[in-house]
């Protein structure tokens, strides 16, 4: 019984992580509005140095939420992209990214 | 007069030799591809959040990222090993083949 009991416990924890780790599309669709001025515009071009502003649509989110952290640390350095990441939640990054996931399917 | 047909000339001739070197071949950056498979997918799609999709990206994108890498201005342990034998051309190719797949698109407004 108390072997079920802890079964149920790991279980319980395993579905709260998922929870916790899938954004919400619906969510980030709002709260990504300010990504798309970039992102969402056909082969934009980033000024100097000139290169296109990466595709995200399809992108995997756990991928997006670790570039969007990197950029808040400064581990990758962008000054815009600095700038949008640096007042984001963690949750607000998963919401963004799980509506960057599903926008390419 | 001279001096103007020479800057002409050579504008166009180093507009002419970027565009080729952005071109990239496509089957030779197949060829180099074989490292990349393994975590990016074979074609540039990934199976796993830690890697990102890289099918469909613009090839100038990835050149610029994987020079990063390169130089170090990006600091990611696995990806500085797998480009420090590649040269700029073999970055070059291997984006064009990238881009060529389908995969990632322009987010929708």
């Amino acid at each position: 019984m108390k072997r079920l009991l802890a079964g149920v416990l790991v279980l319980g924890m395993a579905f709260s992580v998922t929870a916790n780790a899938a954004g919400d599309a619906a969510l980030g669709a709002i709260k990504g509005q300010t990504c798309l001025g970039c992102h969402g515009v056909k082969n934009y071009n980033n000024a100097y140095p000139t290169y296109h502003v990466p595709k995200l649509a399809g992108q995997h989110a756990g991928y997006l939420v670790a570039a969007m952290k990197a950029y808040k640390v400064g581990a990758r350095t962008h000054a815009t992209m600095y700038g949008n990441v640096v007042d984001l939640s963690e949750q607000d990054m998963q919401d963004i990214a799980a509506y960057f996931e599903q926008d390419g399917k | 007069m001279k001096q103007l047909i020479k800057m002409v000339f050579a504008v166009v001739l180093i507009a002419a030799s970027t565009s080729v070197l952005a071109v990239g071949d496509i089957e030779a950056g197949k060829q180099k591809s074989t490292a990349c498979a393994a975590c990016h997918g074979v074609y540039g799609v990934s199976a796993s959040a830690m890697f990102p999709t890289i099918a469909g990206q613009h090839a100038d994108y990835m050149v610029k990222a994987l020079k990063a890498y390169k130089s170090g201005e990006r600091n990611n342990p696995i990806m500085q090993g797998s480009v420090a034998g590649l040269s700029d051309e073999d970055m070059v190719n291997l984006a064009a083949y990238f881009a060529s797949q389908a995969g990632l698109k322009t987010l929708k407004k």
